[in-house]
């Protein structure tokens, strides 16, 4: 599991920078947003995707054995968060990007004045 | 013990933007409601600084959120750092919000301006305020997302072009802080800046991934603070941003980043050691391993930042490059103080840099405010299309002269002494190591080198920008210009601020010098969070 979850991250960071570095807006707001995500499975993976004890999910403690496998709930909070930040932000995004478009009348950043 | 003191900032700024989002259909209400707020504002940071640093019964006031005690729930810490911090950001902003009532189109105003400039002081307050790792970052998000909106504010196609490049660069950062906070989260098993302070102090705990992490981190607090080599969106975002709020970047924003640096690297990993000494590196304190970056990253600042100055040919660009360079010497300040073991000199050095961050606060904040009268008046910030100002308007003339003068750090004026402060700071550091180490003490004469090379570019751009505007024949613009007198009547008492700052300087060295002790009284902190629960 940890060993899927660790490639799973490098693709996706390396995907994500793989887009970024592209001409077309829209494929660099692609690559932001999968650099996002690989971000917040990288802290998916971060507690360790463990068989769950009553002590640090508490939730468990009215459960029987056996346990389910699961990760720190406290990451889970924090993913939580980044992924609505991160939400918030590419809707920005692309909205921004729509509008630089009609301004420059192109899509490829490079022929973007300055 | 939930003192509300602690979180009055943050909830005046949240009440006043949302109340002016409420009243937007009544335009004059929302200015007005703007305006109250941010004096409001102004008025609660300086009731906390009263409690917490000049009170015959001062002390640092935690507030535990929802009650919920460290290092479980999320902690608000006011200490020394966090008031001076704010303090800086409330004057700037009330200049700022007042200004842009005058300045800002009235039609403009009316597209949420004064919801987002409540909120950008909302994000800046809290990120000052919190006491918990990933709070700061979500306060930092809320903080960009406001400025994002700012720098496509024109909507022409340099204003979303720039925007774009921001907020991709942006995001970009905000994924290395999320990558930095977790690692740290996993390595040291908290998120709270005192019980982590706790943690990396006690043996036990694996330093090597710490050092990575807050690297990581690190990068992130650069780009806010504008830092070579991630100082490039500085100079398009601050030439696409409306003026007033410029003067909010440059005056509370990129002191986020800087003041990011200090809580964490001084507060927090202050007394975190390496497992293993590194060469060239005389003592195996996490700060040292960190300080030669810091230190190269703020002299290059200071480099490009000068050279940029001098080379551009519009008076915001010239600002805007010129704020790179004075947050170089902000770094430089910081990265003396982590470099040495010295208790003393630590303290002189992050002295200097808390008084410079005031001075460039206050000083840059009435000249972006001064390039904003200047577009109001003529219509562009082109040194080759204005000149011969100085005739048509002296007073505006002495106003733009008083922030030159303390921009280049002439006495009696606020920057004379944040130079002079690093100056010394830098000369206590080549005297530390000019017997026997070579190594350190020729390091500390590039450091010396640098500073001056920095304060001749300074003295020479801001030449430029004065004679470029003020001097020589008038051009047409100029004669055809009307200077708005209440607008200058503004900038004018910002003016006399910058002098009584200089001339009553004994009070502002007094509180900048409780919150230097602040920034490195680790023990301090941790006491105030008061741990609770299992956790304690």
């Amino acid at each position: 599991m940890t060993f899927a979850l660790a490639v799973t991250v490098g693709a996706l960071f390396a995907l994500g920078t793989f887009l970024l570095l592209r001409d077309d807006l829209v494929k660099v707001i692609w690559g932001v947003t999968l650099i996002s995500q690989a971000a917040n499975v990288y802290l998916i993976t971060l507690g360790g995707v463990t068989e769950g004890t009553s002590n640090s999910v508490p939730i468990l403690a009215d459960h029987h054995e056996p346990f389910p496998v699961t990760t720190d709930p406290v990451v889970q909070a924090l993913v939580l968060t980044a992924i609505v930040i991160s939400f918030g932000m590419t809707a920005f995004a692309l909205v921004l990007s729509y509008r630089a478009y009609q301004e420059n009348e192109t899509m490829d950043v490079t022929e973007w004045d300055q | 013990m939930n003192d509300v003191i602690a979180i009055a900032p943050i909830l005046m700024a949240f009440l006043t933007g949302t109340t002016a989002l409420l009243v937007r259909s009544f335009p004059r209400l929302q200015q007005i409601v703007s305006v109250a707020g941010t004096l409001g504002y102004a008025v609660t940071v300086a009731t906390l600084v009263w409690r917490v640093v000049f009170a015959s019964d001062a002390m640092s006031i935690a507030y535990q959120v929802g009650e919920w005690n460290a290092p479980f729930g999320i902690t608000l810490v006011a200490d020394g750092l966090s008031v001076f911090m704010l303090t800086i950001t409330a004057v700037v902003a009330v200049y700022a919000i007042v200004f842009s009532v005058r300045f800002i189109d009235y039609r403009n105003q009316r597209v949420y301006y004064h919801p987002l400039f409540q909120f950008l002081l909302l994000g800046a307050t809290g990120a000052f305020l919190t006491g918990d790792l990933f709070n700061l970052f979500v306060w930092f998000e809320v903080m960009l997302m406001t400025s994002y909106v700012f720098v496509a504010f024109y909507g022409n196609s340099s204003h979303t072009a720039a925007a774009t490049r921001y907020v991709v660069l942006n995001i970009i950062g905000g994924a290395f802080m999320l990558l930095g906070v977790g690692g740290l989260y996993a390595t040291t098993g908290t998120l709270n800046m005192a019980d982590m302070a706790r943690t990396v102090s006690a043996s036990g705990t694996e330093m090597g991934p710490v050092v990575g992490l807050s690297a990581l981190v690190l990068v992130t607090f650069a780009l806010k603070a504008g830092l070579v080599p991630f100082q490039f969106w500085v100079p398009s975002a601050y030439r696409a941003a409306p003026l007033p709020v410029v003067a909010m970047f440059a005056g509370a924003t990129k002191k986020v980043g800087i003041y990011a640096i200090i809580r964490l690297y001084f507060t927090v990993f202050g007394n975190a050691t390496l497992p293993t000494t590194v060469p060239g590196i005389p003592s195996d304190s996490l700060l040292a391993f960190l300080a030669p970056v810091i230190l190269v990253m703020g002299m290059s600042s200071i480099v490009v930042g000068g050279f940029g100055a001098l080379s551009c040919d519009s008076l915001d660009g010239l600002f805007a490059y010129s704020s790179i360079g004075q947050i170089g010497f902000i770094a430089v300040a910081i990265g003396i103080a982590a470099a040495t073991t010295v208790a003393e000199l630590r303290h002189v050095a992050l002295l200097a840099t808390l008084i410079f961050a005031l001075h460039h606060a206050l000083t840059k904040g009435l000249l972006f405010l001064a390039t904003g009268v200047i577009r109001d008046a003529v219509g562009t910030t082109q040194l080759a299309d204005v000149g011969g100002l100085g005739e048509r308007s002296p007073v505006f003339a002495s106003v733009f002269l008083v922030g030159g003068l303390s921009l280049v750090g002439i006495p009696p004026l606020a920057g004379f002494f944040g130079k002079f402060l690093i100056f010394d700071a830098a000369g206590r550091q080549f005297a530390a190591h000019v017997t026997g180490d070579t190594f350190g003490a020729a390091s500390a004469v590039v450091v010396l080198i640098v500073l001056l090379l920095g304060a001749v570019l300074t003295i020479l751009y801001s030449t430029r920008a004065w004679m470029g505007t003020f001097w020589g024949p008038q051009t047409d613009v100029i004669k055809t210009g009307t200077v708005d007198s209440i607008e200058v009547l503004i900038l004018g008492t910002l003016a006399v601020l910058v002098i009584c700052v200089g001339l009553g300087f004994e009070p502002v060295y007094q509180f900048a010098d409780t919150a230097a002790e602040a920034a490195v009284d680790t023990d301090g902190y941790v006491k105030t969070v008061e741990f609770g629960g299992e956790g304690a």
